[in-house]
């Protein structure tokens, strides 16, 4: 659950979203979900010219199967606290995989 | 044949029967309402009639309406009571609203007791199933079904098939006798002296109108007059009015009369139509016919409003439609078409009312809501609870630390789950409240308490469970979002039956496993810390004292885990080629961001402790080891740069901290320390070793002269100062050689950034004798003078800050660099 509730912090921060069809999706990140789905507000494709079937499209809902990458605003992100999160998220599911291996 | 056990030999009662009979083109589906009257609600449609009754007369209701058939089916006749009633349901319901709004009204006309026994046997035509509809489809249809929705129900040319249709059925005794009873009353003339009585009936009726029983004898009495296109009324008109309980259930002779009366009677309409305006200009808008329309068109209670089109009056019989204009015509059949398509959409949906009872649809929700704790692995997500922050720590520290925030916080499952309820609670609440009172609210709070079951037992169910069936060799595992299903299921070995590494074998491994059990040691003890109980009084109850003690002793033993964690207590082993092994957690980054969180949870004497050890072991630092001046000058590599800036911004604040409240003799001992274990020589050269000195130098002044200052320093006091001045002196020696080399030398003199420098000269001298001071500023005159030289050339804001740099320096020593210039 860390990548959703990370992203829940992300809303309405402005994120590129890379597609694994190679399409780069810049928006306004208007919500996520668990499966990490995405949807976008005010979209620009960053090739536009590539791709001008987007350049009309004002937001998009994103598969989150379909994303290859997320790039972040640094500037939102909290690194200590990140990692912080990393690790209870590690913790638990090494206990979670003691218990079920046990 | 006795409904209810009234007196069947009444002329009325008969017409009116009959008139149903008639009215119902029949005649099939006669079973769609055998179970009809077990279910009625007496209460709703009954009007107390049932007061009236004879009880004994109610032992035949069961022939007549329920398992009964074989007594009508003996009559020949098939009824379909259902069906038909169904089409006009709507109407009925509204009939029979405004009837009870009018009661006082009719009941000053008509008597009561003689008025019940029609309506009496209208009722078990309300099925069950339609009271259900109602609380579906809202009040939206009923409103809408006026008068005139029953009349598609008998179109035109239904109604003229109708005689056919009639004659061919077999009729009852009673029906042959209502027929002929029908024929004199509709021919017969009522006396003037009772018009007066008789329109107040009729206004009593209006908004009654239009029951099937009212309608029905029309086409029957135009067949019996003549043919249905038949216009013109004898000049009488029918009039019911003077015959002894004829009123009671009159209806039907009451329209009739509407549509036949004589102009007296019309006069007499017009009277109470005048408080109606609009009704009226409706009235006046259609063709008038030969006899003069007005009296023709029944006026309309307000509740009557038409929606469609067709503004002109209420059509009750084929026989005012003769009356209107082809144009008036088309319109009102153009109506009345899309209205009966829809009402026999609503009726066709109808049959598929009441499918589900409330109990089914109980257990769906049960299976949808089981559904959703499952999707979401029954965490409770109760705001800010330990779950969720286990589940979520991330998203709700950050909304926690940069406000509220934005959207709603986490997916509120629970409260999802109440707005499911909510609604369905609402909904049922709406339908049940007007024919069910009683059961709803139930139905509401088992709802209730169900989802809190669930919820339970989502949450008691294991997460990651599998199924082991019998037999079978291996498992099925349940997967949800949460806990996905694991693809690899690997055996760990128990970290803890490794054989224990003996520490002064430390690598960098066993450092960064002992940096993350620092770290997830102190976040245990922030988790505990966050749990902390409101402080206790005097006058608390024992258990919350007892929990106060509790956590207080847990943190302790959290506080000794994270000492222990630090390693800070391990031997020194000077022999030993490692450092020691906090030092070699503070050489990762990642173990100097976690001093100032730990810093925090330290008691005094663990912090001295630390900051000694730092002390100690200040020239194997790696920001003092790593960053010692290259012999060839070269920089220093931008990793090492930027670990004595961490170390700056992390380490430094907390041991300043400290330092900044320790007493003169810990300073003493301190700088003893450094004097005595370190290389001086090395550390001096490092901006982290400079600093330290520093901090502890200018500390130890700043106690020395508020000692100085103070008016009678005590023996102890005296002391101290004493040594202080003795470690300075022995640190001044130290140093002086050194002066010339403690400035940064990766870079050009402009660019240095050397203020820490500046800033540890000052220091010393502040401290520092006459003679030294002298001592001091022949070390770094050299320096001064080049700074000052190059900060000329330099832009203006930048020339300031060296020159401020620089002056810091002088003025600790009585100079300025002005002077220079």
């Amino acid at each position: 659950m860390l990548f959703f509730s990370f992203f829940k912090t992300l809303v309405n921060h402005e994120v590129t979203v890379e597609l694994k069809n190679d399409i780069s999706v810049r928006g306004t990140l208007k919500s996520v979900d668990q499966y990490l789905n995405i949807k976008l507000d005010d979209i620009s494709v960053v090739e536009e010219m590539k791709y001008p079937h987007l350049s009309s499209v004002k937001n998009v809902f994103i598969r989150g199967s379909v994303v290859r990458y997320v790039h972040l605003p640094a500037n939102a992100v909290d690194t200590p606290l990140l990692e912080d999160a990393t690790r209870r998220e590690a913790s638990q599911a090494a206990s979670k995989a003691k218990q079920s291996s046990s | 044949m006795s409904f209810f056990g009234f007196e069947t030999t009444l002329p009325r009662d008969q017409k009116g029967s009959r008139g149903v009979f008639e009215q119902h083109d029949p005649f099939a589906g006669l079973g769609s309402s055998a179970d009809a009257d077990d279910a009625l609600d007496f209460d709703q449609t009954y009007d107390g009639l049932g007061d009236q009754l004879e009880e004994e007369g109610d032992t035949f209701n069961d022939d007549t309406f329920g398992s009964g058939m074989p007594v009508t089916r003996q009559a020949g006749r098939d009824f379909d009571f259902a069906g038909e009633t169904a089409k006009i349901r709507d109407t009925l319901l509204e009939e029979q609203t405004l009837h009870h709004a009018r009661m006082p009204m009719q009941q000053a006309v008509q008597q009561k007791p003689k008025r019940s026994g029609y309506e009496a046997y209208k009722q078990p035509d309300y099925l069950p199933k339609l009271e259900a509809d109602a609380s579906i489809w809202g009040t939206s249809v009923a409103k809408k079904s006026t008068p005139q929705a029953q009349q598609q129900y008998q179109p035109p040319p239904q109604q003229q098939q109708m005689p056919p249709s009639a004659a061919r059925k077999m009729m009852t005794l009673e029906e042959v006798e209502a027929m002929m009873q029908s024929q004199p009353q509709a021919q017969a003339t009522p006396p003037v002296q009772d018009m007066e009585s008789q329109s107040q009936g009729l206004r009593a009726m209006l908004g009654v109108s239009g029951p099937p029983p009212g309608l029905s004898p029309q086409p029957q009495q135009q067949q019996q007059r003549g043919p249905p296109g038949f216009q013109r009324p004898p000049p009488q008109g029918p009039s019911p009015g003077p015959q002894p309980g004829f009123d009671y259930n009159g209806r039907a002779p009451q329209i009739l009369q509407r549509q036949h009366s004589p102009p007296r009677q019309q006069q007499v309409q017009q009277g109470f139509q005048v408080p109606t305006p609009p009704q009226l200009m409706g009235f006046q808008q259609p063709p008038q016919g030969p006899m003069g329309a007005p009296p023709v068109q029944p006026p309309r209670g307000p509740g009557h409003a038409r929606d469609s089109s067709y503004s002109g009056p209420p059509i009750t019989q084929a026989q005012q439609m003769m009356q209107m204009s082809s144009q008036d015509r088309e319109t009102y059949l153009a109506e009345e078409a899309k209205r009966a398509k829809r009402n026999h959409k609503i009726f066709l949906l109808s049959k598929n009312n009441g499918l589900m009872t409330p109990q089914d649809k109980n257990f769906i929700t049960r299976i949808q809501l089981q559904q959703l704790l499952t999707a979401t692995g029954g965490i409770d997500n109760e705001p800010g609870s330990e779950d969720q922050l286990a589940e979520d720590f991330y998203y709700q520290v950050y909304a926690q630390i940069r406000g509220p925030p934005r959207s709603g916080p986490g997916q509120p499952l629970n409260q999802f789950a109440q707005t499911y309820l909510f609604q369905t609670g609402s909904r049922y609440g709406y339908g049940r409240s007007r024919h069910h009172p009683r059961g709803g609210d139930n139905h509401v709070q088992r709802m209730e308490q169900q989802v809190a079951r669930a919820v339970e037992a989502a949450k008691a169910r294991p997460k990651n469970k599998s199924l082991v069936m019998e037999g079978s060799l291996g498992k099925i595992a349940f997967s949800n979002s949460k806990t996905p299903r694991p693809l690899l299921n690997i055996k760990r070995v128990d970290n803890d039956s490794k054989p224990r590494k003996p520490v002064s074998v430390a690598d960098r491994k066993e450092t960064l496993r002992s940096i993350e059990k620092v770290y997830s040691t102190l976040m245990q003890t922030e988790d505990h810390e966050r749990r902390l109980p409101p402080p206790p009084n005097e006058d608390s109850p024992p258990e919350i004292i007892e929990g106060h003690m509790r956590w207080r002793s847990e943190m302790a033993e959290l506080n000794q885990q994270l000492w222990a964690a630090l390693k800070v207590m391990e031997p020194i082993q000077p022999n030993n080629g490692a450092p020691h092994p906090f030092i070699q957690i503070l050489s990762h980054s990642k173990g100097k961001k976690a001093i100032p969180r730990v810093f925090r949870h330290l008691d005094e004497q663990q912090r001295l402790t630390m900051l000694t050890l730092v002390i100690i072991h200040l020239d194997v630092l790696d920001v003092v080891r790593d960053a010692y001046p290259p012999q060839d000058n070269t920089p220093i590599p931008p990793r090492v740069k930027e670990e004595v800036e961490l170390f700056a911004q992390a380490v430094m604040p907390p041991l300043f901290s400290y330092v900044n409240e320790a007493p003169l003799n810990i300073i003493i001992g301190l700088l003893g320390l450094v004097l005595d274990r370190v290389n001086i020589l090395a550390a001096v050269r490092t901006k982290t070793g400079v600093s330290i000195l520093t901090m502890l130098i200018s500390r130890a002044e700043l106690v020395k002269q508020s000692l100085a200052s103070s008016p009678q320093p005590t023996s102890e006091q005296q002391e101290d100062i004493g040594q202080w001045t003795d470690l300075y002196s022995r640190l001044f020696d130290t140093v002086e050689p050194l002066l010339p080399y403690i400035f940064p030398t990766d870079t050009s003199v402009a660019a240095a950034d050397d203020v820490y420098v500046w800033q540890f000269l000052a220091a010393m001298g502040v401290g520092a004798s006459p003679d030294q001071q002298q001592r001091l500023v022949i070390g770094v005159k050299e320096r001064v003078m080049e700074t000052v030289a190059v900060s000329k050339s330099l832009p203006e804001d930048m020339n300031r800050k060296r020159l401020g740099d620089v002056n810091l320096f002088m003025r600790a020593i009585g100079l300025d660099v002005e002077l220079l210039g």
